[in-house]
């Protein structure tokens, strides 16, 4: 695997950042005070009552509510589309899908969840579904079976390299640790929303992330007794 | 609180506000925590270098287009099965009773085909004969009948006083032809297409001739 060994020195190289979330369980006095180096997250969730309005426009076939929807969350949807399927041009077909998929299902939408949050699990679907065409595609021209979500170049950020190294690293997680990481720690979703999102439950959302970060920690992390012999 | 260093792992998967500001106090006395705390955080600060919300212009009016368009294609295709739902136009009563009125239908005719085609099945060989086959058949028939109640006439005199025990056996056995014969002219007679019952009773004239043909032979 082109991760193994690929190694970031953390204390020099990584800068911490604060987290501009609300509840999230999460030390953040020794970060509080540095400036953000990224944009923030769009608001996690709208309130109740404006997500069931928004909910009743797109029901009605107001284009306008699909227009709300799309300057409230369409940035995060495509970026989030962008991080599962490693490109801005399926990201953007992504996106355009989710919401015709909306607009045909919204009848049946119940409010068991937030709209929005079912909005995002359509949104993810549609990202596994163009994933699995796309492995089925590679299967038929027979090309290597690597089906891992190739990064295609962003724009430059603060630390380009360690951008690279570490969607590097997440393509050694699996599937559903690389899901979670991305909602949880890029997109700044709250383990309740991506339960509801994954169909899964909050203490599994919490124990994947764990599980995530761990491994991510052991494939970036620079070995120990190297380093030490390094030194010596 | 006092936190040690076994449950770093724990409170990293699911921590309280309150454990996570303890491991912070306990980190400051403790290189190993710290050190993992330091890591775990800058995992977290990395991951914002994955995010990149900078704006699609041409992405909304991509995806308004195709909104509009389906949209379109759905009232489109409404319109044309609009015609199926003329029944909501209807009462709740009205449209109860009618479909009452249906259900009622589909029993009887469900019912009326189970018992006459119960009946078909059990006489699976029954054929039914038609108009003109079944003249003929009874023309032949009373033809038949009247030969061999000429033949009858002839035996009479053996028949009423019988000589010999084989005339008295085949007196008996007429006797019981006739009964039987008369049987199925009755049940032909109720369903005169019924061709099996037909040749039932050609069978039954067919002995009967037999047995005055040998009553009149041992006259001879």
């Amino acid at each position: 695997m082109g991760t193994m060994g690929l190694a970031l020195p953390w204390k020099t190289r990584i800068s911490s950042v604060p987290r501009e979330r609300e509840m999230r369980v999460e030390p953040s006095e020794d970060l509080k005070g540095r400036p953000s180096q990224t944009v923030a997250p769009p608001a996690m969730t709208a309130a109740p009552s404006e997500d069931a309005a928004l909910a009743a426009r797109c029901r009605a076939g107001d284009l306008a509510g699909y227009e709300r929807l799309y300057a409230m969350h369409g940035a995060r949807m495509k970026n989030v589309a962008r991080n599962l399927l490693g490109n801005a041009i399926d990201a953007e077909d992504a996106v355009q899908e989710t919401f015709l998929k909306v607009q045909r299902s919204i009848a049946g939408f119940r409010g068991q969840s937030s709209f929005v949050t079912w909005t995002y699990r359509i949104l993810i679907n549609t990202c596994y579904d163009a994933r699995r065409s796309r492995v089925r595609k590679k299967e038929v021209a027979t090309e290597d079976s690597d089906n891992s979500p190739r990064p295609e170049p962003r724009a430059p950020g603060a630390h380009p390299a360690l951008r690279m190294a570490l969607e590097r690293a997440l393509a050694s997680l699996t599937k559903h640790q690389r899901d979670v990481f991305l909602l949880y720690e890029v997109e700044g979703f709250h383990h309740a929303e991506i339960a509801g999102m994954l169909e899964i439950t909050e203490t599994a959302s919490k124990n994947t992330l764990f599980q995530a970060k761990r491994n991510l920690r052991q494939v970036l992390e620079p070995p120990r007794g190297n380093s030490a012999a390094g030194a010596r | 609180m006092n936190i040690k260093c076994e449950d770093r792992d724990r409170i990293f998967e699911d921590g309280t506000p309150a454990e996570w500001a303890a491991l912070e106090a306990h980190s400051a006395n403790c290189g190993l925590c710290a050190e993992e705390l330091r890591t775990w955080k800058s995992l977290s600060t990395t991951a914002q270098e994955l995010r990149d919300y900078s704006d699609t212009p041409s992405l909304w009016p991509r995806i308004e287009r195709a909104l509009v368009e389906q949209a379109a294609a759905g009232k489109h295709r409404a319109e044309r099965w609009r015609w199926l739902s003329f029944g909501r136009r209807f009462s709740l009563g009205l449209q109860t009773a009618v479909a009452g009125a249906l259900v009622l239908i589909l029993t009887v005719s469900a019912g009326w085909l189970y018992w006459h085609g119960s009946k078909l099945v059990e006489q699976p060989n029954h054929s039914l004969l038609k108009s003109p086959a079944l003249a003929e058949v009874e023309r032949a028939q009373v033809a038949y009948e009247q030969a061999i109640d000429k033949l009858a006439v002839q035996a009479k005199p053996e028949l009423e006083k019988p000589s010999t025990p084989l005339q008295a056996n085949y007196r008996e056995k007429l006797l019981v032809l006739d009964s039987a014969i008369n049987d199925l002219r009755a049940q032909a007679g109720m369903n005169p297409s019924n061709a099996h019952l037909r040749q039932l009773l050609l069978a039954m004239y067919q002995e009967k001739q037999q047995t005055l043909e040998d009553i009149l032979e041992e006259k001879r």
